[in-house]
């Protein structure tokens, strides 16, 4: 031990380069898979917040029928199961209703949110994006349109215009509504048919007092994204609770690209991985091979004197686990490090376009990272483990000289 | 013990291919080596002492013949065998390069002794004892590339008596030497070899050392020329 120290440091260079071929791969991983991380937790966080819930009951003809009609006509059944429902942190009902909006000679079909404002106030980001006017509330009479949409009906704060639903028996149904708010959400063409109202407000237009399209749920003790066990848990109690005509869709049901995207990343990183091992496997075992080479004459030496083939083996193998082991324990916390620091600093800010996508994706405008503990864990024993394997093949090698014949060598 | 011999070798042939080229090095030789002697071989360049040497050690094996270890055959150790025995039974000089650069001289002294897994305390103490005899225990916690040539030679001869081996190897082991250094270092073996018994067997083609042996074997083409019992001093 304290020889392959001396050994590591009479050859600086060499092992600086082996400990690099070592630290490289694991620091960018940590940092990628803190990215990874992140990014996930970030849009789960967002889609699940604001879009859909942990959980979303709906009445199980809206998927088959694709209506657009409110098929819930009262909540109250949904409402008494999520009472008697366990691990249930919040839930709020929604009415979502297909509607033409017009004000003069302009007019644009949209699809009006019926909002509980108070429950999903604390939650959501819509207050955070008015522009001009201010957020609804449940008594208000009135809602909230995107800014494209208020450039496109000419409407300002405060302006009037029509709301037109289709109702199945009674056909047309006409509501004035003012404009108390305008928010700028990232997507140009979301804001063109934004609109937010509270739901007494929509349930007027459906020409229902208590109608619903969906309950939205958020459970109790959720860790994660990976954590889809609480949901399901509560899900499948939910189901036996539940009438059955209505359904409990989770939020993989909900938007799949989501999981897809977390599905997709995983490998991806893993495939990355799989490269910078490689790579890092070279260079260890290019280095372990030279210093080998370099040290004939002392090993033949070893050898002569009667040093056992196991013997040779683990003394390269000592070398190259300190080094393994420093490497990947040096990338683990530089990494982490540096997550830290990026995250102490609030992140990375993202510029323009890339801003944008990352709204339109339901992420944060700064490029967040988290430390990913096990696969922080994984990828610096991995890298450790597989500098080791490549150490193995000079230091079999290095046992098989013939002695005399090492002794003999000269540089 | 003391009246068979320690080491015998049985018509001892050893030739090298090196491609189509077959090099005799050895051409029949028969040897008896007694405990306690102090043994010189003698003889020009490619005369094949280096590959005696080796042969004895258990370096190399013999192209035929067989040598015989306190009775045993060597020819039919294995090569982890053959390390063991190296290990426990020969101790070995080098002409040069004797000691591992990373380890001081005490640690070099004490190698041997942790490959046999002799405690940490007792190897350490066995390997002071030693160097402290040698004269060179200021060094011992030097690194090899700082004292001379000389001295690192006898940090080798130290390295190879300490765990009392049945014989000492030593190939051309002055020759990096000048002439004082080589006279000092023979004695030195010299004096271990009468007062601690140890069996020596060194090749040299330096005619001066040879005043000091008991016995001088000299090859000539692969073969004994000649094989005299001295009483030297
Ligand atoms: N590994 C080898 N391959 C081929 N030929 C060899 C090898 N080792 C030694 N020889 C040859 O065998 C013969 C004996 O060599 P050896 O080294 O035993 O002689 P030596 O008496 O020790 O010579 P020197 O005094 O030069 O050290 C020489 O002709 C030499 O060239
Ligand atoms: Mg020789």
């Amino acid at each position: 031990m304290k020889a392959a120290i001396r050994h590591l440091i009479r050859n600086r260079r060499r092992s600086l380069l082996t400990l690099l071929a070592v630290l490289c791969p694991v620091y960018i991983l940590v940092i990628m898979f803190g990215f990874a991380s992140a990014t996930m937790n970030d849009m789960f966080d967002t889609v699940t917040r604001v879009d859909t819930g942990h959980l979303q009951i709906r009445h199980v003809e809206t998927r088959a029928s694709g209506s657009a009609t409110p098929l819930i006509q009262d909540p109250a059944p949904i409402l008494a199961a999520l009472a008697g429902t366990e691990g249930i942190e919040w839930s709020t009902v929604r009415l979502d209703l297909p509607a033409l909006a017009s004000a003069g000679d302009r007019s644009r079909t949209v699809l009006i949110q019926g909002v509980v404002p108070e429950e999903i106030d604390p939650i959501s980001s819509m207050r955070s994006r008015i522009v001009e006017g201010a957020y609804i509330t449940s008594d208000s009479p009135g809602v909230i349109v995107g800014k494209e949409f208020a450039a496109l009906l000419q409407l300002e704060v405060g302006d009037e215009f029509v709301l037109l639903g289709a109702h199945p028996e009674i056909g047309v149904v006409a509501l004035r509504v003012p404009v108390v708010g305008i928010v700028d959400v990232p997507i140009a063409e979301l804001g063109r048919s934004v609109v937010q109202a509270p739901l007494a407000l929509v349930r007027e237009l459906a020409r229902s007092p208590s109608a619903a399209t969906s309950v939205v749920v958020r459970v109790a003790g959720v860790t994660g994204t990976w954590d889809t066990d609480t949901i399901d848990a509560v899900a499948q109690n939910l189901r036996a609770a539940l009438p059955s005509d209505y359904e409990v869709l989770d939020w993989r049901d909900l938007v799949p690209q989501v999981e897809v995207y977390m599905r997709l990343l995983n490998p991806a990183i893993a495939i990355v991985a799989a490269v910078f091992f490689a790579l890092g496997a070279l260079v260890v075992l290019n280095t372990v091979y030279l210093s080998v080479m370099e040290r004939t004459k002392e090993l033949g030496l070893i050898l002569s004197l009667g040093a056992s083939r196991g013997h040779v083996v683990r003394m390269i193998l000592t070398e190259a686990a300190l080094l393994a082991a420093v490497g990947a324990a040096g990338g683990a916390v530089a990494g982490v490090a540096l997550i830290l620091l990026v995250e102490a600093l609030g992140g990375i800010p993202l510029s323009g376009d890339f801003q944008l996508f990352a709204k339109a994706m339901g992420m944060s405008p700064a490029l967040h990272l988290r430390v990913a503990a096990l696969q922080t864990l994984l990828a610096a024993s991995a890298m450790a483990a597989v500098a080791l394997l490549a150490a193995w093949y000079p230091a079999r090698r290095a046992s098989h000289l013939e002695p005399v014949e090492a002794m003999r060598y000269v540089e | 013990m003391s009246n068979s011999p320690l080491i015998q070798t049985i018509d001892l042939h050893k030739t090298y291919e090196t491609g189509t080229v077959a090099t005799p090095a050895l051409r029949g030789v028969v040897l008896e080596l007694r405990e306690k002697e102090f043994t010189a071989v003698a003889g020009p360049s490619g005369s094949g002492k280096s590959t005696l040497l080796h042969l004895l050690g258990g370096l190399d094996r013999p192209t035929s013949g067989e040598i015989l270890l306190e009775g045993r055959p060597m020819s039919t150790l294995s090569k982890d065998a053959l390390a063991r025995l190296r290990m426990t039974s020969i101790g070995f000089v080098f002409q040069a390069y004797n000691l591992i650069p990373v380890l001081t001289v005490l640690e070099n002294t004490a190698f041997v002794l942790e490959l046999q897994g002799v405690a940490r305390a007792e190897r350490i103490e066995r390997a002071r004892r030693i160097l402290s005899e040698l004269g060179i225990d200021q060094y011992a916690d030097q690194f090899p590339q700082r004292i001379s040539g000389g001295e690192q030679q006898r940090v080798a001869v130290a390295r190879a008596v300490v765990s009392e081996p049945s014989i000492v190897l030593a190939d051309e082991p002055t020759a990096n030497l000048d002439t004082v250094t080589s006279l000092e270092l023979i004695d030195l073996m010299r004096r271990l070899n009468r007062d601690k018994g140890a069996t020596f067997l060194f090749a040299t083609h330096d005619g001066r050392l040879l005043d000091r042996v008991n016995r001088l074997v000299t090859l000539v083409d692969g073969r004994i020329a000649s094989d005299e019992v001295r009483d030297s001093a």
